[in-house]
């Protein structure tokens, strides 16, 4: 179980730790499953000198019976006895022991007491203090509140004929007379706390217990704001009604309650302005605007007298005056007349004149309040009963919940022998005049609506019932409450005086084991529910039918519920009941508009390729297309429309596989991505067709990937595709026009995406190194990757129709990345080598062994050494003279002595390309379809190019003389055949044979030259954007420092 | 559909059988629920996804915004925790932004069984600056702050905002998180304000004990990166940073393409032990 002990116990006060530390060893003694709020109250209970033990004793407003805490204790007792045990310890009896020793968890009740508690305790601080969750510890007293809230404790506490409710309001008040500065906030807490309303609400009901599940069920929520509840059934009325509508309600309701035969003296509970309900009924009496018996009545305002008694700090006078009071009356009625007595607000009663209540005043003047306010209940009842007959005698008075509460607590007969009403004045009219129920509620409706005697105080639930319906609801209880006495004649003998426990104190006393009085309470209890529980299933059936039957009369429940706390459940029903009403009409959009983006991750998933760690790289493009395959064919299959597809399939492959020869996976990849993706299958979610494609390439091989959107757009629009470029310089080609024709040309990349789509919206538009671009245009791309319309940078919007975007990216997971890193570096190489402008050379040297003097010092030997090893196969190349040559062809060049710098500054990308390589991924995550492209091994091309020549040169020059070719030479050429995807022969043939023909002839006169050198030069003519020639047209022949083109 | 569902504008969207877990999504100051719209997409396919409004975003209703519960973060707190409880979901990934990283925390505390991890985006445990703490923020500066919010709210988040974001008034962004300050009646967002800028959880943070993985910033008005090291330094249970190259307090709008990919990481990840 989480959270242990030992961290809840952190958050209490040492004292409350104590208890709760040993109501956990009861659990465990006891062998139960979990520590409930029982335990715990059945600790504070036993505790002879404990705060719970002295509250339940100074809760109880007669001298206490001796027996009245025994039987506290018994409850308890008996109670802890019907829990469950752990099944665990009492499966085994092996294993018992040590279960027995482990604690027992805390069971949710409990746990939601302690936050209840740990909440009151945070109010209690003041204000201004910012004071954590966990700072504050929570006092006993606190937690002896919160128990009491606790359902099953409030119901022994009932069944030891002890109210919890009225337990808690000694309690609080001892914590406000402790702490004088919360004394107002310490009781009001409770009211608002959500718990306790629904509690209090049973628990004022009139003793059903099995009702509190009912009551407590909505209200489980403890951490919930208690806003919610004020003000979620306000919201309809104040769109309706304003102020006055409900108030008018509200005075009628008063009237109503004068009229009724019985239970007519209403007091008005609310915690706002009940007064001015009364004064406008008090006003409409004295007015003579009230209904016929109550026209002629006359108004005695008990609270003027009141108030001049007040700043005589004296009320000892009170009794005497209402007997006065009571000749007064009788000689009113002799002319007719009825009596109004307006008692003003009962705060009085529970208040000493000085305004503190009766708990923080000194216990002397407690005393005389309750002694005088005792007298004047008695006094009052007397008064009552006495013009009871003649029916025209009424009280009328207001109290808060909280003075109504205690007035409960320390005049428990009050109610009665006052013939109380309670109206509860809710702190906001709460109508729903939407359902337009108010304006027609019929006088005569209200009247019975406000039930009369709830009948065996079963409807404390709020729900009630017609006129028509309570009839023959009565009726039936009435013919059930019948059956079930005669079921269980040893009930009907109970007295009434005797509380349950006093009977049962009566059983033990007379030589019953505590097991068998237990066994015996147990089985009355269960008769007892049964009772109730049929009875309160009667009342639901009545309810259904009659809100079948009366659909508008359900909605007028607001009206006289009993209890001024059970409003709450009353208006949960209510809202819950609106809700059922207005769900077709306002249903909730129950879900954001989902994202079109579908993350159809193959390869590269940076998720997967951790995974797949081990794999090579070739077994995971296998994988890969394997997979994809599969997937494609398995849709195949599932089609009928096969063959066409089919077709168009291998067309496809063909074109691209013609074209990208060397990336053969790849190219199967895309076409079966392609295949896959076409059909309008594909929806985008939201609505609407989805047109356009997304592919994404990754990996090395720029040209390979270049070639393969070419090759795409050609073989399926037979157009050349849009490209953007974002890479920058590194870009093979010549990056720097590139980006200067964007800048130039004034127009963002994604204005040439938008134009490319607008211009034909079938096509291809490649957006190259997408993860280099800026996080505008990414996030653009993004968008329209979601919308499926692109926003250029003036705003407007274009579709993408059924463009295929090719998005490319040089990323690749890590670990692919350093297997074949030199075949990568090798490739950046190579394309870096063209777009600087350079030609070829060839010279004929006549003194081969001409060194650079520092070129030892250079330090680039090993690097240079490795290179020659790796790549130079079957050449002789002398290194000497390259540097020289390179030495003098001035700085800047992609020269293999610059290797070592250019190492570093590769290694410099690389690192950046992993801090940003969360971009790339990020793409593949979003692009439904992601292919990668093998690196590509240049040294078989390299051989080819360098075999080639030197076969050509022997060829043209006889075997007088040897050739030597540069590494970069070779490198260029190599770069430019890829580039330009030109046949390396043809070039030879237009461009190298001639120019070599030429030295020979040159070099004709001369003789005893041996070596001929084919080397790279800076300098030459700079070439145009757009130009696809990637080789030099022509070679340059340099023979003893003459030069000729 | 309950009150607490009502009043906080919950959603429950995605996963119904909640896939890879319950992700709740737990919106900053001055913010509603929308702020979490470029993250929502990429975790739906695959969790349960629980949005909502915290009390006194534009969205609510200002009457149910008690001004004592919330002149603590614990109010907060206890919002969200009635909102985990109603759904009752089991432990959840709880992203929090701002504010709500710290309302987290300290529910987390209470209720440790209903967190399985914290993502705490843009988060600080106290802004003002102390002995040795470095907040952010010098009472004078609340003082002004608040001061500014009182006498014109409008014009105080016209200025506020593109502080905050990281952006010039007309980015997306600053736009968005205008529209979502101008919605919040101006005596709330001053209080939730001053609540936010007034807390301290620097004495609590050790009693969390939930996994955090705090992402941050690397330029934010509101936050200075050593705030998060010091989160790191400070949370009882196991924590990790990552600051990310974007800027601004409210980088999963105004970045998103940085924050996502971070964010959604964090969400799938757990700490290696």
């Amino acid at each position: 179980m989480r959270g242990g002990l030992s961290a809840i116990l952190q958050t209490l006060t040492p004292e409350a730790a104590s208890v709760l530390t040993r109501s956990v060893e009861e659990a465990a003694r006891r062998k139960h499953g979990q520590t409930t709020p029982l335990h715990v109250a059945a600790t504070l209970v036993a505790a002879s000198s404990g705060l719970l033990r002295r509250a339940c004793v100074s809760s109880l407003s007669d001298t206490v019976h001796p027996l009245r805490c025994r039987a506290l204790d018994l409850c308890f007792s008996v109670a802890l006895d019907r829990l469950p045990c752990s099944s665990s310890s009492s499966g085994g009896g092996g294993g018992s022991g040590a279960d027995s020793t482990a604690e027992p968890p805390m069971s949710n009740a409990l746990k939601a007491a302690l936050k209840r508690a740990q909440a009151h305790q945070r109010r209690g601080c003041p204000e201004q203090q910012q004071t954590p969750l966990l700072a504050v510890k929570v006092e006993l007293a606190q937690l002896v509140i919160s128990i009491l809230d606790d359902p099953s404790v409030s119901r022994v506490m009932r069944e030891a004929s002890f109210s919890s409710t009225a337990v808690k309001a000694v309690v609080e008040q001892s914590l406000s007379s402790s702490s004088s500065s919360s004394s107002t906030t310490a009781p009001a807490s409770t009211f608002t706390s959500p718990a306790s309303p629904a509690i209090f609400a049973s628990s004022l009901g009139g003793g059903l217990s099995h009702n509190l599940s009912i009551h407590a069920s909505p209200a489980r929520n403890l951490y919930m704001n208690p806003r919610f509840y004020q003000h979620r059934h306000s919201s309809g009325a104040t769109a309706g009604g304003g102020l006055e509508e409900p108030r008018r309600e509200e005075v009628k309701r008063v009237m109503d309650i004068l009229l009724r035969s019985e239970k007519r003296n209403p007091v008005l509970v609310g915690d706002s302005h009940p007064d001015a309900v009364m004064k406008e009924v008090l006003q409409k009496i004295e007015s003579g605007d009230a209904p016929p018996p109550l026209q002629t009545a006359q108004v005695v305002s008990f609270a003027k007298q009141l108030a001049t008694a007040a700043v005589a700090s004296d009320l000892s006078w009170i009794p005497a005056w209402i007997r006065e009071l009571g000749a007064s009356i009788e000689s009113e009625m002799s002319r007719g007349h009825g009596v109004v007595l307006d008692l003003g607000d009962l705060s009085w009663l529970v208040e000493s004149p000085g305004g503190a209540s009766i708990a923080s005043a000194g216990s002397q003047t407690r005393q005389i309040v309750c002694e005088v306010g005792r007298v004047v209940v008695a006094e009052m009842g007397k008064l009552v009963k006495r013009f009871e007959d003649h029916g025209r005698l009424c009280l009328v008075g207001t109290a808060t919940s909280a003075t109504y509460l205690r007035c409960q607590v320390y005049y428990p007969a009050m109610e009665n022998d006052w013939d109380l009403q309670v109206l509860p004045i809710a702190s906001r009219p709460r109508t729903f005049p939407k359902l337009g129920v108010i304006g027609n509620l019929s006088s005569s409706a209200v009247a019975a609506i406000t039930r009369s005697q709830p009948p065996d105080g079963a409807d404390s639930s709020g729900k009630i019932l017609c006129s028509v319906c309570m009839e023959s609801y009565k009726h039936q209880l009435a013919r059930l409450v019948t059956e079930e006495i005669k079921k269980s004649p040893s009930k009907v003998e109970d007295n009434k005086a005797l509380p349950k426990w006093l009977q049962l104190a009566k059983l033990s006393n007379g030589g019953g084991t505590k097991p068998s009085t237990s066994l015996l309470q147990a089985k009355e209890e269960e008769q007892e529910l049964m009772g109730k529980q049929s009875t309160e299933e009667l009342l639901k059936k009545w309810q259904d039918t009659c809100s079948r039957l009366h659909p508008s009369f359900s909605h007028t429940v607001l009206l006289g519920s009993p209890q001024p706390d059970s409003d709450l459940t009353l208006f949960r029903n209510l809202v819950h009941r609106r809700k059922i009403m207005l769900n077709a009409s306002s249903e909730q959009p129950c879900s954001l508009p989902r994202s079109p983006v579908k993350t159809d991750l193959v390869l590269g998933n940076s998720r997967a390729s951790n995974a797949l760690l081990e794999k090579t790289h070739a077994e995971r493009v296998k994988d890969f297309t394997e997979c994809t395959q599969d997937g494609f064919s398995i849709q195949q299959r599932a089609k009928v429309t096969g063959i066409s597809e089919k077709d168009a399939f291998k067309r496809l492959l063909k074109g691209l596989t013609e074209k990208v020869g060397w990336q053969q996976e790849a190219a199967s990849a895309v076409a079966t991505a392609l295949m896959h993706s076409k059909p309008e299958n594909w929806k985008r979610p939201g609505g609407g067709a989805k047109g356009d494609t997304w592919l994404l390439l990754i990996g090395p091989d720029k040209v390979g990937k270049r070639t393969m959107a070419t090759a795409l757009s050609e073989t399926l629009f037979g157009t050349a595709p849009t490209m953007v470029r974002f890479g920058g310089t590194s870009t093979c080609s010549n990056g720097d026009d590139g980006e200067s024709n964007m800048v130039s040309r004034g127009r963002t990349p994604m204005d040439r995406v938008s134009e490319a789509v607008r211009r034909n919206p079938f096509s291809v538009v490649v957006l190259e190194d997408i993860d280099q671009a800026d996080g505008v245009v990414q996030g653009g791309i993004k968008r329209a990757m979601e919308r499926g319309r692109l926003l250029d940078s003036y705003g407007r919007e274009v579709s993408l129709g059924s463009v295929i975007f090719v998005l490319t990216s040089s990323w690749l997971p890590e670990e692919l990345r350093s297997r074949h890193e030199s075949l990568i570096l090798l490739e950046e190489k190579i394309l870096h080598s063209v777009g600087h402008g350079w030609q070829l050379e060839l010279s004929a040297e006549k003194n081969p062994g001409k060194r650079c003097a520092d070129w030892l010092g250079n330090g680039d030997q090993p690097t240079k050494l490795r290179k020659q090893s790796s790549c130079g196969v079957g050449l002789s190349l002398d290194l000497n003279l390259a540097v020289a040559m390179e030495d003098a062809a001035g700085e800047g060049s992609w020269n293999s002595s610059d290797l070592t710098t250019e190492h570093e500054h590769e290694n410099g990308r690389l690192a950046v390309k992993c801090s940003t390589s969360s971009s790339a991924s990020q793409w593949m995550e979003l692009v439904e379809n992601t292919i990668m492209f093998n690196p590509v091994d240049f040294s078989p091309l390299r051989r080819t190019v360098s075999d080639s020549i030197s076969t050509k040169f022997a060829t043209v020059m006889g075997d007088g003389c040897s050739i030597k070719v540069d590494e970069d030479a070779v490198d260029r050429i190599v770069a430019g055949v890829w580039l330009a995807g030109a046949a390396f022969d043809e070039w030879s043939e237009r461009v190298l044979i001639p120019n070599l023909r030429q030295l020979k002839c040159n070099l004709q006169a001369d003789d005893g030259v041996v070596v001929v050198r084919l080397s790279v030069v800076k300098g030459g003519p700079a070439k145009s954007p757009g130009d696809r020639e990637w080789l030099p047209t022509s070679v340059a022949i340099a023979v003893d420092g003459l030069w000729t083109t | 559909m309950g009150i607490v569902e009502e009043a906080h504008n919950l959603r429950v969207i995605g996963r119904a059988d909640g896939g890879r877990g319950t992700i709740v999504l737990a919106h900053g100051f001055g913010t509603d629920q929308s702020v979490w719209k470029h993250l929502v997409p990429h975790l739906v396919e695959e969790y349960r996804v629980v949005l909502f409004d915290n009390m006194g975003a534009g969205t609510t209703n200002p009457d149910d915004f008690d001004f004592d519960r919330y002149t603590t973060l614990e109010g907060y707190a206890l919002d969200l925790l009635a909102i985990l409880e109603e759904l009752r979901l089991g432990p959840c990934i709880f992203v929090g932004h701002s504010v709500s990283a710290a309302i987290g925390a300290i529910a987390s505390i209470s209720r440790p069984d209903l967190f399985s991890k914290l993502v705490m985006l843009s988060a600080s445990p106290r802004y003002l600056n102390d002995v040795d703490y470095f907040g952010g923020f010098e009472q004078e500066e609340l003082d002004q702050l608040f001061d500014a919010m009182r006498s014109n709210y409008k014009a105080w988040v016209s200025g506020f905002a593109p502080l905050a974001v990281g952006g010039d008034m007309d980015s997306v962004a600053v736009q968005e998180f205008s529209r979502t300050l101008f919605n919040i009646r101006p005596d709330i967002a001053l209080c939730v304000a001053q609540t936010i800028f007034q807390s301290d959880l620097r004495e609590i943070l050790g009693l969390v004990m939930v996994p955090c993985h705090i992402l941050q910033s690397s330029k934010d008005l509101a936050v200075p990166v050593v705030v998060s090291e010091y989160l790191h330094r400070n949370l009882g249970g196991e924590s990790i940073v990552e600051v990310m190259s974007s800027e601004g307090h409210l980088p999963q709008l105004s970045s998103p393409d940085i924050v996502i990919p971070v964010l959604l990481r964090h969400i799938r990840y757990d700490i290696a032990v």
